[in-house]
């Protein structure tokens, strides 16, 4: 029949054909098994290579240093100082001594430039160059009549220019910037006019509208984000918990504490979206809670997170030995003093895991709140109080960056990118302290 | 002691089919097996006897580099089968398991077929070359193991839906199609009620007809019942090793009699 | 901030009402507690729960029941020609309620004094600009029967929160009294305590019902408002996706679902045999070194955000893709935004789940039968492939369906990479899009709730429901009989 079988002395160091082939095809498996996990390896480095290289222009930002003589003739016509009359002046009154500053310097330092026009300049600066401005006199109208050293944003265009985002080759039908303003813009930068810097106001900074992405921060919808957050801890952890332990150490075994258990694994498996309409339909048709606001996303966020913290925190009850509730239940304690004494402080840890990776994951969740309207909306203002941060409209931080890169500009692009390096120093952080206090405190029993 | 296996071993008439010199096994740091040299003979069953955790079955699957498949496990010393260094190098352990097949302490068919189960040993080696091949070795497997009468009217059916000691008699027809030459039993019997033990039983004794046989057993009346040699173990060592009648009638060392009397294990 | 305030009364009540209950147990056994029934702490517990949760439980439901009754009793009061053509009752009121907010809104900020609102009822264009001065942006003019509906709103949304704090008070002060009576050394304080915590725990623990109560019925109810302005067999059998907000709209589901499966299954076709073999190799083949390194690396690309992905799709895959396939290269691509773009990104995303799912289930496979089988001389990849995957596939099938349910559900992915046109066609380098993305674009433009147009997204919500439930109900079933059968 076989080779083999005829032959009883079957050698153990000679391979036959047939086993031979077996190795090859032992070999082949494991490096399908190789492969895929270096797939997924190089994957990951090409994700967060992408979003690092892509988003680390988002914290540098070019600026324009130049002394602006602030003119009283154009500030304060009138003469008297008066605030009322000096906030009539709009930014449009400002943004020529801007202009016009900028000219003198590139007239002082000799540079030589077929723009001759102030107006010429416009495009270099920032429109917000001129609110800054407006916002210094406002605050210290004794600044009028006075020469200022500012240090001005730079036009998105100029920015672009100098993170390589925007080349000469592709401006020919760019009406915000030419090849004399570049040409003028190298000529700056070697002058020391022009510099880049760290961007600060893109961390603690508001949205800008759709012209200014030079001004654009994710600063305000990270507090937005901060108060949702607030609402799915307090909401989730003390719920999740009982919730969890009514399940875990109290509930029959019947037909209706069944149905709850199917239904909480269920509901971690329901696609986030239908939490967004459950959220639109409950809190703002129905029970006409503020659209846009912190704590309705806060609340949808918390009835998504809930079934992972009940999972996480059942997890965490069912690995408390049951001898430690015997010997609670031993020395004449409740069933509830057991539960709340003795279990509860073990299985803590845990369930700060469990909770803590669910605040992640709600943290990083996009498409519940587009439905219950944070996006579209135009993050520019910080919450003035407590109350305004749950109420008022704001956005979250994952919304901020769907709206960004939602946006025509490419020079938003960038910012989305930088927003999602923030997002996900969150999330790093919070998967970090989730992984030392399991290592601090796991126990194996 | 070690004399003493020497001397042991002189005793033998019939070809030698496993010859060990000197084997230590480490568990991580543990040794778990100490200088164990010991000569199987072929068409025997030898008994590897031994309170719990003296490394029988540690020793046992050495035999057919078991071991291997655990991480931290270590073999040092000589180990022969037919002559042949089964821990060389160029040695391909998947060729040795065809030749030294196994069965273990909890029947564990796969979740297939009865069929399927005991033509998967011939199919991975490639035993058969039609249906008609694969058909007659199964069958005559099954016969083997004494379990055909029961089964041949379902061999569809799933292995895991027979009885427990089925299921056992099943794993050694499975163990016995790929025609190996040395059958090692760990502990055959424990998971199996009287009258299924009685049937393996009966099957060993039909089986040393063609094989060699070593089985662990911590039922000294099964070692008595079913083997022509024993080997005593106790603590990692091999402490006594003779014909069965003579270990458990006039045991040489004073371990033995203690272990054997009921005093120690 | 009336019912925050309310809620700070109730929480000092219960503080006051803790001190003094305790207080009062301890005299009641003058002064010595090991004659209580129960511990001081109990009696304390006993009349802070008793002064709280009645209160609490009468003012949720006050302020969810309010808006109801308000909207009932002034729609009712709406004289019916005043309701403009075309438009319905419940439009009128939402502006009402806008109105009425807005004034609030005005009065709080001080806006409202300078200009008296008979004045304004006269000059509607004064009033809409008055309002957008506060932050409340108006679609039309007011009409003066709106403008009287608001203040008769806000007029009895007034006096019912001052009915509402009396009655949240009088019951927290009757609870109070109770309590107190009932302090006694021989009250058995713990037993009424710890009944009263159980049941705390029950409604906690039934959340998650409530949870998917509203869920079905939100659903539910928009579905069949939808289904009376547009037939439900348009929507089942409809081959055409036209919105058009001025009416006259083809809504039929097929291309969306169409597109939805066709995603998704680009995405497992990446991500199973990717994740399949990731897990395989993890559990079988690698070192102890190499698992805790490769395994948490693989996961992290489970807790990026999906916004991320779609970023990833929009603005790296996407280019990428089309300068291969797109005018430049083959020229089989229009668009950077195609089926097969967020196919492949979606893949991406699902290889942790698939493998750290198999990984589970394959580690299930009890350890004997793969002695057995390496017993009987076979190779580590036949062990793999004859035993442990046979023996592992109805958990594995369970794990694909959870990932095709995960990839079915899935938004920010395909909002942003998939396109906006419903099609049905086959070519995966067309734009194509999805349940979710249509659901987010007919609920977050200025359609109004009413119109079948955004009511759809209820319908579309509803389908994607069943869907993925029913995926998830037999996956979660397979995987549970499949662990029970190893237990």
């Amino acid at each position: 029949m076989s080779d083999v079988m005829s032959n009883p002395g079957r050698g153990l160091q000679t391979q036959d054909a047939r086993a031979r082939r077996r190795h090859r095809a032992e070999v082949r498996f494991r490096a399908y098994g190789v492969m895929a996990i270096a797939t997924g390896l190089i994957l990951l480095v090409i994700l967060l290579g992408t979003i690092v290289s892509n988003g680390t222009g988002a914290f540098r930002q070019a600026f324009v240093e130049i002394d602006v003589y602030l003119d009283p003739a154009k500030l304060d016509k009138k003469g008297n100082r008066d605030i009322a009359d000096i906030k009539k002046v709009s930014t449009f009154g400002y943004a020529p001594l801007a202009q016009q500053a900028l000219l003198a310097e590139i007239e002082a330092r000799g540079i030589e430039t077929p723009l001759r026009k102030a107006k010429e300049m416009k495009n270099l600066l920032s429109s917000s160059a001129a609110a800054q401005m407006r916002d210094l006199v406002i605050a210290q109208p004794e600044m009028i009549g006075q020469t200022v050293s500012f240090r001005l944003l730079a036009s998105s265009r100029v920015d672009g220019y100098l993170k390589g985002r925007v080349m000469r080759e592709n401006i020919a039908k760019d009406k915000n910037i030419s090849v004399e303003q570049l040409d003028l813009t190298d000529a700056l930068i070697q002058a020391g006019v022009i510099t880049s810097g760290f961007n600060m106001a893109f961390i603690t900074g508001s949205d800008a509208s759709e012209s200014r992405p030079e001004q654009a921060g994710i600063g305000v919808s990270m507090l937005g984000s901060l108060f949702m957050m607030v609402v799915v801890l307090v909401l989730s952890l003390p719920i999740g918990v009982a919730a969890s332990i009514y399940l875990e150490e109290f509930a029959p075994k019947n037909r209706l504490t069944d149905l709850i258990e199917v239904n909480i694994s269920n509901l971690a498996a329901v696609p986030s979206i239908v939490f967004g309409i459950l959220g639109l339909a409950v809190f703002i048709q129905f029970a006409h809670l503020p659209q846009s606001a912190p704590l309705v996303g806060g609340l949808v966020l918390t009835l998504m997170t809930l079934p992972t913290v009940i999972i996480s925190t059942r997890a965490a009850l069912k690995a408390v030995p049951p001898s430690i509730r015997d010997a609670a239940l031993g020395v004449g304690a409740s069933k509830m003093q057991s539960v709340f004494h003795h279990v509860l402080p073990l299985a803590m840890p845990g369930i700060l895991t469990g909770t803590i990776l669910g605040l992640a994951q709600a943290l990083g969740e996009t498409a519940p709140l587009l439905l219950i309207g944070m996006v579209g909306y135009v993050a520019t203002n910080y919450p003035g109080g407590l109350a305004s941060g749950f109420l008022d409209p704001n956005s979250a931080m994952p919304a901020q960056i769907y709206e960004w890169a939602k946006r025509a500009d490419p020079a938003f692009y960038e910012r989305a990118w930088g927003g999602i390096m923030i997002l996900l120093a969150f999330l790093l952080m919070m998967n970090i302290i989730a992984i030392l206090l399991r290592r601090r405190f796991e126990r194996r029993w | 002691m070690y004399d003493m296996n020497k001397q042991e071993t002189a005793v033998t008439q019939k070809e030698i089919k496993f010859s060990a010199r000197d084997v230590q096994v480490y568990y991580g740091d543990a040794h778990a097996i100490k200088d164990v040299s010991v000569e199987l003979e072929d068409k025997t069953v030898t008994a590897f006897i031994g309170p719990s955790g003296c490394g029988k079955s540690s020793f046992l699957r050495c035999l057919n580099r078991m071991n291997d498949t655990i991480d931290i496990c270590r073999v040092e010393g000589d180990i022969k089968l037919d002559g042949e260094d089964i821990y060389h190098k160029a040695v391909d352990p998947v060729q040795l398991r065809a030749r030294v097949g196994m069965v273990f302490q909890k029947p564990n068919p796969f979740p297939k077929s009865i069929y399927d189960n005991v033509a998967y040993g011939p199919r991975i080696h490639g035993l058969a070359r039609t249906k008609a091949d694969l058909d007659e070795i199964v069958e005559k497997a099954l016969r083997r193991g004494a379990i055909w009468d029961e089964v041949k009217d379902r061999l569809s059916a799933p292995g895991t839906g027979l009885s427990g000691g089925q299921q056992q008699r099943l794993c050694i027809a499975r163990a016995v199609a790929t025609e190996p030459e040395v059958l090692l039993m760990d502990e055959p019997c424990s998971a199996l009620d009287p009258i299924a033990t009685a049937q393996v039983e009966e099957l060993i004794d039909e089986l040393r007809k063609s094989y060699s046989l070593v089985i662990v057993t911590h039922s000294m009346q099964q070692a008595a019942r079913v083997s022509q040699k024993t080997a005593f173990f106790h603590l990692g060592s091999l402490v006594e090793y003779g014909e069965t009648a003579q270990i458990f009638t006039n045991p040489v060392d004073e371990r033995t009699e203690s272990y054997i009397t009921g005093r120690i294990g | 901030m009336p019912a925050l305030w309310l809620l700070l009364i109730l929480i000092l009540l219960g503080v006051i009402g803790y001190v003094v209950g305790r207080a009062r147990a301890v005299r009641s056994a003058g002064g010595n507690v090991s004659d209580l029934h129960s511990l001081p702490n109990h009696y304390g517990s006993f009349v802070a729960l008793s002064v709280v949760v009645p209160a609490l439980t009468v003012m949720l439901i006050w302020l969810l029941a309010q808006p109801l009754v308000l909207n009932a009793i002034v729609s009712t009061d709406f004289p019916v020609v005043a309701i403009p053509e075309n438009a319905s009752v419940d439009l009128v009121m939402s502006d009402v309620r806008r109105i009425a907010e807005g004034l609030d809104k005005a009065e709080a900020q001080g806006v409202l004094d300078q200009s008296p609102l008979n004045t304004i009822a006269d000059d509607a264009g004064a009033l809409r600009g008055m309002l957008a001065g506060v932050g409340v942006a108006l679609g039309a003019d007011v009409t003066p029967e709106v403008l009287s509906a608001s203040q008769s709103y806000r007029a009895l949304a007034a006096s019912g929160q001052g009915m509402m704090t009396g009655l949240v008070l009088l019951v927290a002060l009757v609870g109070f009294a109770y309590a107190i009576r009932r302090t006694h050394k021989e009250f058995r304080a713990r037993n009424v305590v710890e009944a009263g915590i159980k049941t705390l725990l029950i409604f906690a623990a039934s959340i998650a019902i409530l949870t998917t109560i509203g869920i079905v019925l939100s659903l539910i109810f928009n579905t069949l408002h939808f289904f009376r302005l547009h037939p439900a067999s348009d929507f089942f059998q409809g081959l055409v996706w036209a919105p058009s907000f001025g009416g006259g709209s083809e809504l039929g589901v097929l291309p969306l679902l169409w597109g939805t499966l066709y995603i998704s299954l680009i995405a497992l076709i990446v991500a199973v045999p990717v994740g399949l073999f990731a897990a395989i190799y993890l559990s079988e083949y690698a070192t102890p070194g190499v698992r805790a390194f490769a395994k948490p690396l693989i996961e992290i690309l489970a807790g990026i955000p999906t916004i991320v992905y779609g970023l990833f799709a929009l603005l790296t895959v996407g280019p990428m893709l089309m300068s291969v396939f797109g005018r430049d290269g083959l020229g089989w691509m229009q668009a950077g935004t195609a089926v097969i773009t967020a196919g492949l990104v979606m893949g991406i995303m699902l290889i942790p789940f698939v493998s750290s799912l198999s990984d589970d289930i394959i580690n299930a496979v009890p350890q004997s039968l793969r002695d057995g089988s390496y017993a009987l001389g076979s190779t580590q990849s036949e062990t793999i492939r004859q035993v442990v995957l046979p023996a592992a596939l109805p958990g594995i099938v369970g794990a694909i369906l959870l990932a095709a349910s995960r990839a079915i559900g899935e938004t920010m992915i395909v909002v942003l990479g998939a396109g906006a046109a419903a099609r049905l066609d086959l070519n995966p380098f067309e734009a194509m899009t999805t349940v979710t993305a249509k659901i987010v674009s007919q609920l977050t433009g200025d359609a109004d709730f009413a119109s079948p147009e955004a009511l759809v997204a209820f319908a579309l919500g509803m389908t994607l429901f069943v869907i993925t439930l029913a995926l998830n109900v037999v996956a979660l079933m397979i995987v549970r009989t499949y662990r029970e059968q190893y237990e």
